[in-house]
């Protein structure tokens, strides 16, 4: 008898917490802001590159009734190269997905040994969006930064937003180099340059590639090639005295990164392909190589690799590359 | 007498159910499935470069009845660096193996790759030969 009660109690408490269960919350309106606030986006995507941006945009608002904004600035933990700056102009996107501008005061100075820039509101607003650019510099390479942005408002207030730690890549990065058959051909990873013959003689050890074009074999065409390399790839070429570093180069096909390719495509070379790419026997030489191919390199001293993109290629002899660098 | 013939009867029948699960295998060694295709071929041969595109000059000359693959590769290819993709008969597979890049650079000794049939029982060697263009 007892067990049957238990049975029963059992089953209504089971009820009664179903139907309790299924009760609605209510929707409580959201109350609005209403003091001085702010937000930040990171816009720029990809490895932070010493001598390239990293773009934010620095959103704050103020109720009306609270006052209006008086200045914005931006402390970053390394001070920015130069073409640091914190916009004057606050963006808005149109219909026809065009960013416009709207200036909101004079443009921003750099105070505190360049690691701040401010931005003083000229005009009676109580919001803006402003972009920041930072240019990262050499010394931050390797290491970490982040970004403290603050509002002052017309009431006294203050609001801040912290951003990062980002972290920066090692590597340096060199964009649109004109290499010619025969002229400009001779390539330092080291100085990230292109040097003539008569340059090329007087630093031979700083000479890890050769650029030439030969039109047949039809399947040379383009090419990189280690002055240390068999003779057969060199052909008709008298090297400058003391050229004989043998580069190892590895042969890509379809990695177009979007900082050498000058903002096209979506693929980012970051840090760890430079460390990871497998160089283990790999030629000293590189032909055939056409537009929006590429080339891992490793210097003979293994002192350096590097990325090599072919951005452009005449059919006269002579290309447009670009390079990332990565010290080891 | 009718309890000890149930008694049997129930015994036999468990042990026969147990045997009965025993199935034979039809997987091989790799856990590819054996099935009762005998066909035995190359019907296509790639060579691909470091840069994973093609490194041959011309369409390799598959001939199945002397089992040899004459591919004819571009001036300066790098043979130390490349991947070789066999095209295969149904349910056929290849041995040895080819898990990553190969070196293939010593010309004067032609790689073997030998196709084993579907049903396991027909294996032959395919002689690799490369020259350059």
């Amino acid at each position: 008898m007892l067990y049957r009660n238990f049975n029963f109690f059992f089953l209504v408490w089971v009820l009664l917490t179903s139907l309790t269960a299924c009760q609605e919350e209510e929707y409580i309106l959201p109350e609005p802001i209403s003091q001085l606030t702010n937000d930040c986006l990171k816009r720029t995507i990809g490895p932070s590159i010493a001598s390239l941006p990293i773009e934010f945009a620095y959103a704050m608002a103020i109720p009306k009734s609270q006052g209006k904004l008086v200045s914005a600035q931006v402390e970053a933990s390394i001070p920015g190269g130069t073409g640091t700056y914190l916009e004057h102009r606050s963006y808005y996107t149109n219909s026809g997905g065009v960013d416009i501008p709207v200036t909101i005061g004079s443009p921003s100075t750099v105070v505190d040994a360049g690691k701040s820039s401010k931005v003083t509101f000229t005009v009676d607003t109580n919001a803006a969006t402003l972009r920041y650019y930072y240019i990262v510099p050499d010394e931050a390479k390797g290491q970490t930064v982040s970004f403290t942005f603050s509002v002052n408002s017309s009431d006294g207030k203050t609001a801040s937003y912290k951003m990062g730690p980002y972290n920066i890549s090692k590597m340096s990065i060199k964009k649109n180099l004109t290499v010619s058959n025969g002229t400009n051909a001779f390539i330092s990873i080291e100085d990230m340059a292109i040097y003539n013959a008569t340059s090329a003689a007087a630093i031979p050890d700083k000479i890890d590639l050769v650029y030439l074009y030969r039109a047949s074999p039809t399947s040379f065409t383009h090419g990189l090639v280690s002055p240390g390399a068999d003779a057969t790839f060199l052909p008709g070429v008298t090297l400058p005295s003391g050229l004989k570093k043998s580069t190892k180069l590895r042969k890509v096909f379809g990695l177009q990164d979007r900082n050498l390719a000058n903002l096209q495509f979506g693929i980012y070379v970051d840090d760890i392909d430079l460390t990871s790419v497998d160089m283990t026997d790999m030629p000293n030489y590189a032909i055939g190589l056409r537009a929006e191919a590429g080339v891992w390199v490793e210097t003979a001293d293994k002192k350096y690799r590097a990325y090599i993109y072919i951005n452009s290629v005449n059919a006269t002899g002579s290309a447009v590359i670009s390079m990332l660098r990565y010290t080891l | 007498m009718t309890i000890y013939f149930k008694i049997i009867l129930t015994v036999l029948l468990l042990t026969g159910s147990f045997f009965s699960c025993e199935k034979d295998s039809f997987v091989d060694e790799d856990g590819l499935l054996i099935t009762f295709r005998s066909e035995c071929f190359v019907s296509n041969f790639e060579l691909l470069g470091a840069d994973f595109v093609t490194v041959r000059a011309a369409p390799a000359v598959i001939d199945t009845v002397a089992q040899t693959i004459d591919v004819s590769v571009l001036f300066g290819t790098d043979l130390k660096n490349v991947y070789p993709q066999f095209t295969l008969a149904t349910d056929c597979k290849l041995d040895p193996k080819i898990t990553g890049k190969m070196d293939l650079s010593n010309l004067a000794d032609s790689k073997i790759f030998t196709v084993v049939s579907g049903n396991r029982l027909v294996r032959k060697p395919y002689k690799l030969i490369i020259k350059y263009q």
